[in-house]
């Protein structure tokens, strides 16, 4: 028997490299579930209703999904499980992190002819589904998803949102840092939702007199090592730095940003998921005075979050996220929506009709495009009873 | 030429930190690969298996050197056992080719991650660096995290005496002379499968010590495992099979291009690893430091 030479070997690395590259990028995650016929039955005032939850439940988003789910469900705890009087049947599918595995879920809720869908944390998942909850008359209410264009270019009757929008979140905090430093360096991770916070901070912050002293996109998914990054951050004498990072990139960047020695020269601002949840806790000490712009922290002052924070608590023994906010918010949506009937054009002129949520964010209503028109607050990161807190600065007044 | 050494040594500086650690990770998937013939593609669940021992053991309040110096004890235990586990379960499949095996360790690997999500959860968990080395030293001016000259100082340690043993005992010359000639090696008396669960169990052991030592930097959380296989697979692509020289130029190498690459020209950062890799195949498709040692 003759051994393949050496090179052979090393073609056959290569070859099986690209298959895990593949692999890796194309996640993975089951659809759960059963396959229930709907009931949807005819619009009298009390016919139960199906509710599809499109929310990662595996992968690197499944922090992000489980939040979601136990905002949407401590709603339906509080209101007997019901949703504008009818019963609720919840119907929980795995978005996992990619589009690959998000569009069939969404499809498989579709084909159940469910009432309405909540979730959707991908925003290449929400852009790709948006055309076929138009067509099937399903209205879908998005509960993270960030892209603009969900909300603008490609807004759609059926398609509703109760977080943000990546270039708002960073744009309301570009006059306000514009007011403590003149020059700032953009650095955000190499995919849309970056480069839309980017370009959302940098619009407003020249706007208001501030000039950008370079940018730097590391690829997304892929760096773990940001040094490189921080050298060119330091060299380019910027007074401050705008950054857009989320999971465990945020926790790499904000704890290398520390240590390289960064933190106690540069203010670090940044869209409020650098320090959202589970990951300032890992992120931990080198966190503390970040400053972030964001529609929630569980910090706000005022009885309907104090309300709702205690709530939460004693639900899952945990603080609530922002995660949690826009699922709990989507579900008092449809509660108002499935009022005014159970079937798609019922639902969106339902939604239509809604003047206000009553939010822990604080009251908000939908703008023409179907997102919220929300306050964004400036939130600091300081050392709170137990753990770290994003304290309530001030509220960011969007232009 | 000196102002440009001095913007850009600190990063040099880290490029040679990363790079020690992918040396932990590639040097065991290059033996096994090499002395096995076995593709293990869980050696990246190895790594994070190391880096989930670190966060138990060590955890992310500060900590004495001592306790770290525990924890790398316990992954290089944890790790042989790992690994001898993994050398016998691929041991029936060894001659059914390589697309076999990649599916069984593949398979092992999602295995693995599922467990780690189900014990650790799906956030990201950070490990400190112990008290004594986490503070920082100025290097030229710019501040520089002490803990990875550390990590420095111990990868290169590895490094010597991982060529120390392959290169100038007789247990190295034999498994150097199986990556060579395995059929030849048994005819002659030797028992290579003892030899051959050696090298998988060591292998593996200094992945997951390289899961333990790398901690502080890259933290633990869902998915390091894919990437951190990926780029030792690269490194064993660069550096050739079966050698320790090879592994460690490799991964020099590596480490340069994601820190000094990705600061010269970030734009292509994405592509310069791979980029990287698909050159040294298009010029020495055998790896930089194979020529010397060809079968």
């Amino acid at each position: 028997m003759r051994r393949p030479t050496r090179s052979r070997y090393a073609t056959v690395v290569a070859g099986l490299t690209a298959g895990v590259v593949l692999t890796a990028c194309g996640g993975s995650g089951s659809l759960g579930g059963d396959d229930d016929e709907a009931s949807n039955g005819a619009a009298d005032d009390t016919s139960p209703v199906t509710v599809g939850l499109l929310v990662p439940t595996s992968g690197v988003y499944a922090p992000l999904g489980e939040d979601m789910q136990q905002g949407f469900e401590l709603f339906l705890e509080q209101n007997d499980g019901q949703l504008g009087g009818r019963d609720v049947e919840l119907e929980v599918i795995d978005e996992g992190e990619t589009p690959d595995t998000g569009v069939p879920g969404a499809q498989r809720l579709i084909q159940q002819e469910v009432n309405a869908v909540v979730g959707i944390v991908n925003s290449g998942t929400a852009l790709g589904v948006r055309d076929a909850f138009e067509e099937a008359q399903v209205p879908l209410i998005i509960a993270n998803a960030g892209a603009d264009d969900i909300t603008g270019a490609r807004s759609s009757d059926y398609v509703w949102r109760t977080s943000f929008s990546n270039g708002e979140v960073a744009a309301a905090l570009g006059p306000r840092a514009a007011e403590d430093c003149e020059s700032v360096f953009l650095a955000a991770a190499d995919y849309a939702a970056g480069r839309e916070a980017t370009a959302g901070f940098e619009r407003t912050f020249t706007e208001a007199g501030g000039t950008v002293a370079g940018s730097v996109y590391p690829p997304f998914g892929t760096t773990t090592n940001y040094q490189p990054f921080l050298a060119q951050m330091q060299q380019s004498g910027a007074d401050c730095v705008y950054t857009f990072f989320a999971g465990a990139e945020a926790v790499a960047f904000t704890q290398q940003y520390a240590s390289f020695g960064l933190k106690d020269s540069i203010q670090l601002y940044s869209s409020g998921f650098l320090t959202e949840g589970g990951v300032l806790q890992a992120a931990g000490e080198a966190a503390t005075g970040v400053e972030t712009s964001l529609h929630y922290t569980d910090q706000i002052d005022s009885p309907r979050n104090t309300e709702f924070v205690e709530a939460y608590r004693t639900a899952y023994d945990e603080a609530p996220t922002v995660y949690a906010v826009q699922a709990y918010d989507a579900a008092q949506a449809l509660d108002q929506a499935f009022e005014n009937g159970t079937s798609g054009p019922d639902v969106v002129e339902g939604l239509k009709a809604i003047d206000t949520i009553d939010s822990p964010r604080g009251e908000f209503g939908f703008n023409e495009g179907h997102g919220p028109d929300q306050t964004y607050y400036l939130r600091r990161v300081e050392q709170g009873e137990v753990g770290l807190v994003n304290v309530v600065v001030e509220e960011l007044t969007t232009s | 030429m000196l102002g440009w050494l001095d913007s850009n040594l600190v990063t040099m500086i880290d490029g040679v930190a990363f790079g020690v650690l992918l040396f932990t990770i590639a040097l065991g998937l290059s033996l096994v690969f090499g002395v096995m013939d076995v593709l293990n593609l869980a050696h990246g669940a190895l790594y994070l298996g190391g880096a989930y021992l670190a966060v138990s053991i060590v955890g992310d309040g500060g900590s004495s050197v001592l306790v770290f110096v525990l924890a790398l004890l316990a992954a290089l235990a944890v790790g042989a056992l790992a690994g001898a586990g993994l050398s016998l379960v691929t041991r029936p499949i060894a001659h059914r080719g390589h697309l076999d095996q990649a599916l069984l360790t593949l398979g092992i690997a999602f295995v693995a991650a599922d467990l780690f999500s189900e014990l650790y959860g799906n956030d990201v968990k950070s490990v400190r660096a112990p008290a004594a080395f986490g503070g920082s030293t100025s290097i030229l001016g710019s501040t520089y995290p002490t803990y990875r000259l550390v990590v420095i100082a111990v990868g290169l340690v590895l490094a010597v005496g991982a060529w120390y043993v392959i290169e100038r005992t007789r247990v190295g010359s034999l498994v150097q002379a199986s990556v060579a000639d395995a059929q030849m090696v048994r005819a002659l008396g030797v028992n290579t499968t003892y030899l051959m669960t050696g090298v998988f169990a060591a292998g593996a052991a200094l992945a997951a010590f390289g899961g333990v030592l790398g901690a502080p930097i890259l933290s633990a959380s869902p998915g390091l495992d894919t990437r951190v296989l990926i780029l030792g697979l690269v490194v064993v692509v660069i550096g050739g099979l079966g050698s320790v020289s090879g592994a460690l130029v490799g991964a020099l190498l590596i480490g340069q291009v994601e820190a000094l690459g990705v600061s010269l020209v970030p734009t292509y950062a994405s592509f310069l690893t791979f980029g990287t890799m698909a050159l040294v195949l298009l010029l020495r498709p055998s790896g930089i430091l194979a020529s010397g040692r060809a079968a």
